[in-house]
């Protein structure tokens, strides 16, 4: 099925490169370096430059902190998608929200995916993308409150649990009028999990690939990442490059990341070992 | 009229080998602009692996002319540069500039009586260029490609006979 993304078409065997753009003081990676508009629109023009298909803005940083308000965030992304809009007809923006009143306000000013990172905590959410053609992310977070961290969080099988959620999520957005083709599912590392959680469900994403959804993966830096190889944020892109191999191996379509360029070449390389793309130029012992 | 073309055994022209950006772009193309001048009804001068290069250059072109034609598989040297496959050896130069001269010239006599060995050693292609040398009266050669852009030496040339 052809994955359409708001106005964007891609083929079937596309893989997508998603930038994290943070509108945010205190995101665990950046650490603010894009709260100022005018940076956030360079780190846009980088991105793209790199290769990036989408963009994902959010306007709140997933781990507990100060609450930040419906209006609040609505202030920090809505003029910056309108911005990204008129810069940029031909790309993909994401908005990362659970939040209906927020994905409604990115829709009238651009957004074509609303990327649903609490597991469709806002049931209204669905309404929403219905209501204007967008794409939506269905995540798993185990019934996680939004920002919160997991805490003693088990499963019986946690590869079964994201696929239940997740699939139930997408088939309640069909049913609520979102195009079955705008509906990508996510495991969600770390979100509801704890490392054993995210190593397995790495492991067996090929399980999640294979209920016909498109994957997203959202493997970028994290603490997964980060306790299995006891690194701190900031030296974890080998760790996460790895994970990104053996999901692109699983085929996993979509790629939320902080290092585009680099992501993009992990992910060829994997699609190509797999046979599902042509090397870039092969000619060593064919002249 | 009989008609020939000879194109390289080239590997990178066969699909099982494709790339995201042709490698061999500019051969390909002159490739398939002589193979579809040959008839419908072609024999293929080529060892196995050209063979397979040929089959897939005529299901590539559309032919409909009824002239007794060939389509011969062959190369000059593979050793003509440092990169190349078989490194480099200082006669590969002479060698192709040789044969390179006699298949433009139609000289078919001089092709015939090649020193096989030397082309051996050379990593050169040539049996069924010399096979091609049986066919009669082949007029002088048009060139449709020629140069070594992987350290092999490739030509893309056809040839007429005013004998059917």
């Amino acid at each position: 099925m052809t994955l359409r993304l708001g106005r964007h078409e891609f083929a079937d065997d596309a893989t997508l490169m998603m930038a994290i753009v943070n509108r945010t003081p205190d995101s665990f990676y950046d650490r603010g370096a894009t709260w100022d508009e005018e940076r956030a629109l360079e780190r846009v023009d980088l991105v793209v430059a790199e290769g990036a298909e989408i963009v994902d803005i959010g306007g709140i940083k997933a781990a507990p902190g100060v609450r930040i308000g419906p209006e609040e965030e609505k202030s920090r992304v809505v003029d910056f998608v309108g911005r990204v809009r008129a810069a940029y007809p031909g790309l993909v923006i994401s908005v990362d929200t659970w939040r209906a009143e927020v994905g409604r306000a990115v829709c009238e000013a651009g957004a074509d995916v609303l990327n649903d990172a609490w597991g469709g905590a806002d049931p209204e959410l669905v309404d929403v993308a219905a209501e204007f053609g967008a794409g939506l992310v269905c995540t798993h977070t185990g019934g996680a409150t939004p920002r919160t961290r997991p805490y003693r969080v088990e499963y019986d099988d946690v590869v079964a649990a994201a696929i239940g959620d997740t699939v139930a999520y997408a088939e309640r957005a069909v049913a609520a009028g979102v195009a079955p083709e705008s509906v990508v599912i996510d495991p969600a590392h770390d979100f509801g999990k704890n490392t054993f959680h995210s190593l397995e469900l790495t492991r067996r994403l090929g399980e999640m690939v294979a209920t016909g959804w498109p994957v997203l993966v959202s493997l970028s830096n994290k603490d997964f990442v980060g306790e299995t190889l006891d690194l701190p944020v900031g030296e974890r892109l080998p760790g996460t490059l790895a994970a990104t191999a053996v999901c692109a191996l699983a085929g996993a379509r979509i790629y939320r990341v902080h290092e585009v360029a680099e992501t993009r070449q992990v992910v060829d390389m994997a699609w190509s070992i797999a046979g599902r793309r042509p090397p870039r130029r092969a000619i060593r012992g064919l002249q | 009229m009989t008609r020939a073309v000879l194109v390289p055994g080239t590997l990178a022209l066969l699909p099982e080998y494709a790339s995201i950006e042709d490698p061999v772009a500019e051969l390909r193309a002159a490739c398939l602009r002589a193979v579809g001048w040959l008839g419908a009804d072609v024999t293929v001068l080529a060892d196995q692996q050209g063979a397979r290069v040929a089959e897939h250059l005529l299901a590539s072109s559309t032919r409909t002319s009824d002239e007794p034609s060939y389509l011969v598989v062959g190369n000059g040297s593979a050793r003509r540069t440092e990169k190349a496959p078989g490194h480099l050896d200082a006669r590969a130069s002479g060698f192709d500039s040789d044969l390179g001269r006699w298949l433009r010239d139609g000289r078919f006599d001089e092709v015939a009586a090649l020193d096989r060995r030397l082309a051996q050693e050379l990593w050169a292609g040539v049996d069924p260029i010399i096979e091609l040398a049986g066919v009669p009266d082949l007029s002088v050669g048009q060139v449709d490609y020629e140069g070594d852009p992987f350290g092999v030496q490739y030509w893309v040339i056809r040839w007429a006979s005013q004998i059917p």
